[in-house]
């Protein structure tokens, strides 16, 4: 390996992946180190039962496809990515048997939600086309441009006087629970119950003052929901072949230990062979901003103040992920395909979340370490990808919302109970779908919030998204006020993972704004600004 | 009173702009380009269906310094702004009868660029689409929004 580039990137996660192609696009001599045996981080795709069936172990939803920047500059689907736009995207089953069905084809969706409520149909249907009208707006304004300040967000949409031409956004959103948005728009329990489990899904929780904000930009992209046929990891494959084509590098098991400051910039890393890379333009960090700054960097160059707030002021999930990955034998056929029959062909189903209620309840007992009786959300990639398992066979996958250090037994607890805590699961998943006895499983294996963390350390505590969600850590403020905007106290150094704003998932955006600020202070024309 | 879309009328909204710009406490630094993209709809008999009209919008300092109509991406200019929109949707901004923040809101007009500076920029972008909107007593001579539809007059 040479021991000079313009740019050294730490992390070969999709942000670290994506601001690396984009640097060599624009004719940096760039290099990404991987600790791991492999490109990816969260897009991460094993074949963790039976060989053949291919399991996404943590990303496994793409919603910003065709909305993110990226997918467009870096030519992924020219990578060979292909992506798969369910038509049933997502259901909820219920304990009285009843069904309801989010598609593609929005009437579908009205009509299934009027099965509950006609008025809340028709609610979802104004909320969906308003949210649409703005998604371009709320991207670029939120996602996909280094933050502005809530102060500034809100000055600028009561300029606009957003209120008085909105029926759903509001200046006061940002004082408001998910919960109080949908109490305030929407009458059907279930109906609710349904679209607080969507949030949660995409990392916001329903009873977190604030997160409201987020809501309407949420349901914009209710029905983007795609799977990356193959398996995820593709994406990271594709993301590599577009670094490598503009003269990138990407190097593997390449163990940063040290970020190598002088006069107070940064100047390359170091490895744990010792192998010193210098960087003559940039230094960026995809991973945790406690790696980044307790491990990395001395405490001199850090200073006691910023480590002080990097070791207690930065705010993690304080929930996180159980999954069990399954070779299937067969397909669910859940009860409720009775009363609607597209359920058996909806992606992701809701296991019996009937009410806000309900799930406030799981997030307290969660939060207070708790292993909640389970209602899984499951998710069949095979009803759409036929190549992510043998022909005949299926590939499933239960995501259940879980404290990462249970109260008996802290977060070791999960090597002795994962099993059984995943095959309650199952049990679980079998009551709204009986036909999956015993037989239906080849085989079976968990994910525990503990073995997040340990395959990817930069999710603290199985923090899948890389900080809390919350008014708080949006923003500017992400992950700190003095690291919101992707730059550092160390000239030359970014961070530019999902530490930042927005957050984790496969947004892209840590890794596109983080872009913008490094095209600004390195006088790079900005080329992929195509207005 | 001049004729939309013609010389003499975007003549009168620069100077319906810079009237009010000056009214502006602060206007940012330096110079922004913004396109406007009509899009002919079979509905405004300005633009012929399929047919468009862009023009180029030079503000600096706030004020609009020039304008011009052009075919297409002149090259050598970088746009900082995009808006685009059906023809009937901009004769209705034009004749006071739609509000253009509703139009961007709400997608009948998209807007390209950057957010950020667009947000930051509230005051003078209100300001701006204000007198685009109702700055210029405006000539119809080929009939005014709102429109009636082809199949109404063909009933």
């Amino acid at each position: 390996m040479r021991d000079s580039f313009d740019a050294v990137i730490i992390g070969a996660g999709h942000n670290g992946l994506t601001l690396g192609a984009y640097l060599a696009r624009s004719g940096l001599d760039v290099v990404v180190l991987e600790r791991r045996h492999e490109e990816g981080g969260g897009l991460c795709t094993e074949e963790v039962t039976r060989s053949g069936f291919l399991h996404n172990m943590h990303a496994n939803y793409h919603t910003f496809v065709d909305l993110a920047p990226p997918v467009r500059d870096l030519d992924v689907r020219g990578h060979g990515i292909e992506y798969i736009r369910p038509e049933v995207q997502m259901a909820s089953v219920f304990d009285d048997g009843t069904a309801i069905t989010i598609h593609t084809d929005l009437e579908k969706t009205k009509a299934s939600l009027a099965r509950f409520s006609e008025e809340d149909a028709e609610t979802f249907g104004r909320l969906h086309a308003e949210a649409h009208g703005f998604i371009d707006l709320l991207l670029g304004t939120l996602m996909y441009q280094p933050p502005l300040s809530v102060k500034e967000l809100t000055k600028a949409l009561s300029t606009f006087g957003v209120q008085d031409r909105s029926e759903f956004l509001s200046v006061k959103l940002r004082t408001e629970s998910i919960n109080q948005f949908l109490d305030q728009h929407f009458k059907h329990p279930k109906v609710k119950a349904h679209l607080a489990f969507h949030g949660a899904v995409c990392g916001y929780t329903n009873d977190v003052k604030g997160l409201a904000i987020g809501y309407p930009l949420l349901v914009g992209k209710i029905d983007n929901w795609h799977l990356c046929l193959g398996g995820s990891h593709r994406l990271a494959h594709a993301l590599w072949r577009d670094l490598a084509q503009h003269g990138g590098v990407m190097v593997v098991d390449a163990d940063v230990t040290k970020i190598l400051v002088e006069d107070g910039r940064a100047v390359g890393v170091r490895l744990a062979d010792g192998t010193e890379i210098a960087a003559r333009k940039l230094v960026a960090s995809t991973v945790s901003a406690e790696q980044t700054f307790l491990e990395f960097l001395d405490s001199s160059v850090v200073g006691e103040e910023l480590s002080q707030k990097v070791k207690t002021k930065i705010k993690h999930k304080d929930w996180t992920l159980f999954s069990v990955h399954a070779a299937m034998t067969r397909l669910p056929e859940y009860t409720a395909a009775e009363f609607d029959p597209d359920v058996n062909r909806a992606w992701v189903v809701n296991l019996g979340i009937e009410s806000l209620e309900q799930l406030n309840a799981d997030w307290a007992s969660i939060r207070a370490g708790k292993l909640v009786d389970p209602r899984p959300n499951a998710a069949i990639n095979s009803l759409y990808d036929p190549t992510d398992a043998p022909e005949g066979f299926y590939t499933g996958l239960l995501r259940q919302f879980a404290p990462f250090a249970p109260e008996d037994g802290g977060e070791a607890a999960w090597s002795e109970m994962g099993r059984w805590y995943g095959r309650k699961c199952l049990e679980a998943w079998r009551r709204y779908a009986p036909n999956l006895d015993e037989g239906a499983f080849l085989d079976w294996a968990v994910f525990t919030p503990q073995d997040i963390a340990r395959k990817l350390p930069n999710m603290i505590r199985g923090d899948w998204m890389m900080g809390e969600i919350s008014l708080d850590n949006m923003l500017d403020q992400r992950p700190l006020p003095e690291l919101g905007q992707y730059r550092t106290p160390v000239e030359r150094l970014y961070m530019a993972g999902s530490t930042q704003h927005p957050h984790g998932f496969i947004t892209f955006g840590p890794g596109y704004n983080a872009l913008q600020v490094i095209a600004e202070d390195l006088g790079i024309d900005a080329w992929w600004q195509n207005v | 009173m001049p004729d939309i879309y013609t010389s003499d009328w975007y003549e009168a909204v620069r100077e319906a702009i810079n009237a009010r710009v000056g009214t502006l406490k602060s206007v940012p630094d330096g110079a922004f380009v913004v396109k406007i993209e009509i899009v002919g709809d079979g509905a405004s008999p300005y633009v012929a269906a399929g047919d468009e009209r862009h023009f180029l919008i030079n503000i600096e300092q706030g004020a609009c310094a020039w304008y011009r109509e052009v075919d297409g991406d002149e090259e050598g200019i970088r746009l900082d702004y995009r808006f685009r929109g059906s023809a009937t949707v901009f004769d209705e901004v034009a004749a006071g009868l739609s509000d253009p923040i509703d139009a961007a809101l709400h997608g009948t007009v998209k807007v390209r660029g950057d957010m950020r500076f667009l947000m930051r920029q509230a005051e003078l972008v209100k300001v701006l689409l204000e007198a685009y909107a109702s700055g210029v007593e405006t000539v119809w001579p080929k009939g005014q929004p709102p429109y009636i539809a082809a199949s109404a007059i063909n009933a």
